[in-house]
């Protein structure tokens, strides 16, 4: 029996990764869009009616737009750091060609952008909360 | 004898007056005389006092680590450094310094409720101005703004052409003018005297000769000074200036500007009812003195290049002089 060579098992652990650049952009993606959709949302509001109570529906809109972002930025993170798998070699510097080193790269910088994303999509709600006229 | 001072002198000289300039309060944020002013100029306090905090802070943790202390930090340390200074603690500080600044927002953009509101309209390069009484009379004026002292006056700005932006830092924040839309502010001084406003944003040739002076008043005196300026122009008393009207009309000054109370009806350029009493000429660049009106309109070009009114240099000097006369006595 052929024994599998050592390439052939590692792309077989870390295959699913193949197309895994992309997952990277996911939390910035996320992010994006949450931010079109709070200024372009706000824009039309004020521009179609900035009399009357409006901007309650407005703020619901930009409250439950901005915590469906966030669950979806955490879950892509917790994703993210399951796949870097920290806790369980604890490498934090990925630098070997080497597919598991790929795999684990990629996870860790998805996780910090979704980080970054994170933080990003709390600032660009805060305004939400101050906001009292389309003035 | 006088002794001639060096280039050095006058080098230093040149670079204290411009800073020194912008302390007199005149058109200065530092020193609010309004509501909005005020509270930009606590937020401006507070971020730059822990903006150098922060610079000494982090400077200071640099030297220590290269210069005084050099050794190498343990891992933990060094994470803890960059996880806790470099994302906890800016996140904090930063949110925390973006929900102050964004409740200020509510109260920067309240509606002005005193009884007389104004309209401004950006010209190249000037601003027209317009006065709404609470009887719903209109007002027209130029080149400066009164406003009651205590009150918050609702300003609506437009503009005629290109976009211009209106500035009195001593009052409140700035705000663009653009054509065919209608921009607002509300200006609350609090303490009466004269503030300078300054176009903000280019708008051509003479830009930065596009200035105007904001006299705030005490209530009672606003209202009277209102009913003065409603009032037709002065009839000239002196011969001179009696002249000057003749030439005034003659020369077709008219077709550009009002004086109310003459055939003058044109609306082209400013009103210029009671040019005379205000604080300056051309759009904050001249005083209204007889003399400055005479070279005004013997050079309107070279004094503000690009301007649409023509100068009228091959007038005699005496028609010049009675037609500054003239204008200077349309208080
Ligand atoms: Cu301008």
């Amino acid at each position: 029996m052929k024994k599998p060579s050592t390439h052939d098992q590692e792309e077989r652990e870390f295959g699913e990764e193949v197309d895994s650049l992309w997952r990277i952009v996911f939390s910035p993606l996320v992010w994006v869009f949450h931010f079109l959709a709070c200024y372009i949302v706000t824009a039309i509001i004020c521009a179609k009616m900035p009399a009357g109570d409006t901007l309650a529906g407005l703020r619901w809109f930009i409250l439950g737009i901005t915590l469906t972002s966030l669950v979806g930025i955490a879950a892509i993170g917790w994703r993210s750091w399951k796949q870097w798998g920290f806790v369980d070699d604890g490498v934090k510097v990925q630098d070997l060609p080497t597919e598991e080193h790929r795999h684990e790269f990629l996870a860790h910088a998805s996780f910090l952008l979704s980080i970054v994303s994170f933080i990003g999509v709390c600032y660009v709600a805060v305004p939400a909360i101050f906001l009292d006229s389309c003035r | 004898m006088t002794t001639k001072p060096s280039s050095t002198h006058k080098l230093l000289t040149a670079a204290l007056v411009l800073p020194l300039s912008g302390c007199d309060g005149l058109q200065s944020v530092l020193q609010p005389a309004g509501k909005e002013a005020a509270e930009i100029a606590t937020l401006f306090h507070v971020l730059l006092v822990g903006a150098v905090v922060l610079w000494i802070l982090v400077n200071g943790i640099f030297f220590y680590v290269t210069r005084l202390n050099p050794r190498p930090l343990s891992r933990r340390a060094a994470e803890t450094l960059i996880i806790g200074g470099g994302i906890l603690f800016p996140t904090i500080v930063l949110g925390i310094l973006l929900a102050w600044s964004m409740s200020l927002m509510s109260s920067q953009r309240e509606l002005g409720n005193a009884p007389v509101s104004v309209s401004v309209t950006g010209e190249q390069w000037w601003w027209r101005v317009q006065y709404r009484r609470e009887d719903g009379s209109l007002l027209a004026s130029a080149n400066e703004l009164r406003l009651p002292a205590g009150e918050r006056t609702e300003v609506t700005l437009t503009s005629n052409k290109v976009i211009h932006s209106f500035w009195v830092p001593a009052l409140a924040g700035k705000m663009d003018m653009f054509p065919g839309r209608v921009t607002r502010l509300a200006l609350q001084p609090e303490t009466t005297g004269t503030y300078r406003g300054q176009c903000a944003e280019f708008c051509g040739t003479s830009h930065a000769l596009m200035a105007f002076q904001v006299v705030v008043m005490e209530p009672n005196d606003f209202e009277r000074w209102l009913d003065d300026q409603a009032a037709p122009a002065k009839e000239p008393e002196e011969a001179l200036a009696l002249e000057g009207r003749q030439v005034f009309l003659r020369e077709g000054c008219g077709a550009c500007n009002t004086v109310r109370g003459t055939p003058a009806a044109g609306t082209t350029g400013p009103d210029l009812t009671h040019v005379g009493g205000r604080t300056t000429l051309g759009a904050g660049i001249l005083p209204t003195t007889p003399d400055a009106f005479t070279r005004w309109i013997q050079h309107t070009e070279s004094i503000k290049p690009d301007v649409y009114m023509p100068s009228y240099e091959h007038l005699e000097q005496s028609v010049l002089e009675a037609l500054g006369h003239y204008l200077k006595g349309l208080s």
